[in-house]
């Protein structure tokens, strides 16, 4: 059975996935001592050598903007090119495969457990705010009167025909996602892997609750785009975190050891590149 | 394997109580083989459904309820009015949705059984108070009427003479039981039930904290777990589909167990005939 990351990376005109990506591989290596392969659509620089397989598709084609908080200050309206989830299961070159978002920062190896857990498919449904914040509405479920929200964050899954169907019933819904915001009950009409995972895995369990994914090993910590971080060393982040309901002021937190999700991408490429 | 006895208890005011038993009725034989339902009401039964009961019986000793809009005065008689030597009980405006069989050879452990857990549309257990504030302020056992089971029984007998004296007296023991009428102005079944088992300090013999079923979905609007309220009428929120194969689904999400849809509105005429239909009743 080969194991192993898949990441996708598409960049846009101010965020380089890639970069993200290369960086992620490393601390993977570092730290599950995992290949990484990418999928991208960008001719992957000789610097990033990080990978086992590259992955290259023509050109992805996906308008979707929406805006990214670099702190409560400053924020661009940019395209989100999330595109490329739903092909996981076709694209993987491992019969076990661990899918990451590339601001996900991995400082243990406690994901290993993924492969020796019978559960065939496993993701993020609990998760925690780095900071205050104990509960956000958004992240339970993805409407008020809808189903569970479920992280595509961190994805693991086995190559089984079971999972070959989920992935399938994920592409239906992102090709008629419109329909489906309808149906589940959802404002936006930005395209989100979270929502359609979700709603894919309502569906596989018989539109109730039910086991078809179970909670991937370790915490779902996250941080949000209004929050920054500042410095990653080792396995050591250092992150600001906005006050709740005070506009840009912030309170240091230091995180030691623990997997986090930086939502705020200019935040992390600084650090990326040591600036 | 356990007899399979339901009775329900129907009076009509406003609402057309005893069609809600039909359409419950109806359910029950959809997904229950072998199984006896007494109706007890002083109303009419229309004739092309009173083959869905194996008894009905007038209520006894009078009506209790006759000045009452909401007519509950009458529901401690049905202990001595059924056919039967052990029988549930459920609200007449809920649909069994699947074979409860097992909650019946589970129900047989006890002599007199209250559900305390139930369930929003989502399948997540409701823990809201909202329409049981007296409950967690004076500490009353967190049962619900809607759904119970008794056997003739010492215990079955005493608690339902009890039932009898707080329905009847409902004033003089929420005074001194549930807070009087600040937290309850009406006479409400669950609220002297649980004042009755907390007399007898009976709470560990009739109800299961420990077990997932018996119960029921619970779908009171403010009990759902929604961050925006909307109105009374659950409905407003999300839409319940009937499928041809009776399936029945609220908003996103398939309903099993017994669903309890307290919004009388949610009997049309689509629902009842598609039971209708189902079990060849014309």
């Amino acid at each position: 059975m080969s194991k192993g990351v898949l990441l996708f990376a598409f960049n846009n005109e101010s965020l380089n996935y890639v970069k993200q990506a290369n960086y992620l591989a490393s601390r993977i290596k570092k730290y599950m001592n995992l290949p990484t392969s990418i999928v991208t659509d960008t001719d992957v620089e000789k610097e990033y050598a990080s990978f086992d397989e590259v992955i290259k598709l023509d050109s992805v084609s996906m308008q979707n903007r929406r805006k990214y908080n670099d702190g409560s200050f400053h924020n661009r309206l940019l395209n989100f090119r999330n595109s490329g989830r739903e092909t996981s299961y076709d694209l993987s070159p491992y019969s076990e495969t661990i899918v990451m978002d590339t601001d996900f920062i991995i400082c243990n190896d406690k994901l290993l457990n993924a492969f020796s857990s019978s559960s065939d498919f496993q993701c993020y449904k609990s998760s925690s705010h780095v900071g205050h914040k104990n509960s956000i509405p958004e992240f339970n479920r993805i409407s008020d009167t809808s189903v569970e929200f479920y992280w595509a964050t961190v994805l693991f899954f086995r190559k089984t025909p079971i999972n070959k169907i989920f992935f399938d019933l994920v592409k239906h819904i992102k090709e008629n996602y419109m329909h489906y915001r309808n149906v589940y009950q959802f404002k936006n009409t930005m395209y989100r892997n979270d929502f359609a995972f979700s709603i894919a895995i309502h569906i596989m369990n018989g539109f109730q609750k039910g086991d078809f994914a179970t909670e991937l090993p370790g915490n779902n910590l996250f941080s949000l785009d209004k929050d920054v971080l500042v410095d990653i060393n080792e396995d050591v982040l250092q992150i600001l975190v906005e006050k709740e309901n005070r506009l840009g002021e912030y309170t240091g937190v230091k995180v030691s050891g623990s997997n986090i999700h930086i939502m705020n991408k200019f935040s992390l490429e600084r650090v990326i590149d040591g600036n | 394997m356990a007899t399979k006895n339901f009775t329900m208890l129907a009076q009509n005011n406003n609402n057309n109580y005893v069609l809600q038993a039909c359409l419950a009725a109806m359910s029950i034989h959809t997904t229950n083989k072998d199984v006896s339902i007494c109706l007890i009401s002083n109303d009419p039964v229309p004739s092309k459904y009173k083959m869905l009961f194996d008894h009905i019986v007038d209520i006894p000793w009078g009506d209790h309820a006759e000045h009452e809009d909401w007519k509950i005065s009458n529901r401690w008689k049905i202990y001595h009015a059924i056919p039967y030597n052990e029988t549930v009980v459920i609200d007449t405006d809920m649909l069994v949705l699947q074979d409860i069989s097992v909650w019946f050879d589970f129900l047989q452990n006890y002599d007199l059984f209250y559900t305390s857990k139930v369930y929003t549309y989502r399948g997540d257990i409701i823990y809201d108070e909202t329409y049981r504030k007296a409950f967690h302020k004076f500490d009353l056992p967190n049962l619900y009427s809607g759904f119970h089971y008794f056997k003739k029984s010492d215990l079955a007998h005493e608690f339902y003479t009890w039932l009898e004296m707080i329905t009847n007296n409902w004033q003089q023991f929420y005074k001194a039981h549930a807070g009087g009428k600040i937290y309850q102005n009406v006479c409400s079944m669950d609220v002297s039930a649980a004042i009755a088992a907390k007399i007898m300090n009976i709470e560990n013999k009739i109800i299961n904290p420990n077990v997932k079923y018996p119960s029921f979905t619970h779908m009171k609007s403010r009990i759902q777990d929604w961050e925006t309220y909307v109105s009374e009428r659950w409905q407003d929120r999300v839409e319940p589909y009937l499928s041809n194969d009776l399936t029945l689904k609220i908003g996103n999400f398939t309903q099993t167990g017994i669903f309890h849809y307290t919004e009388k509105d949610f009997v049309n005429d689509e629902i009842i005939h598609a039971y209708e239909k189902h079990l060849g009743i014309s």
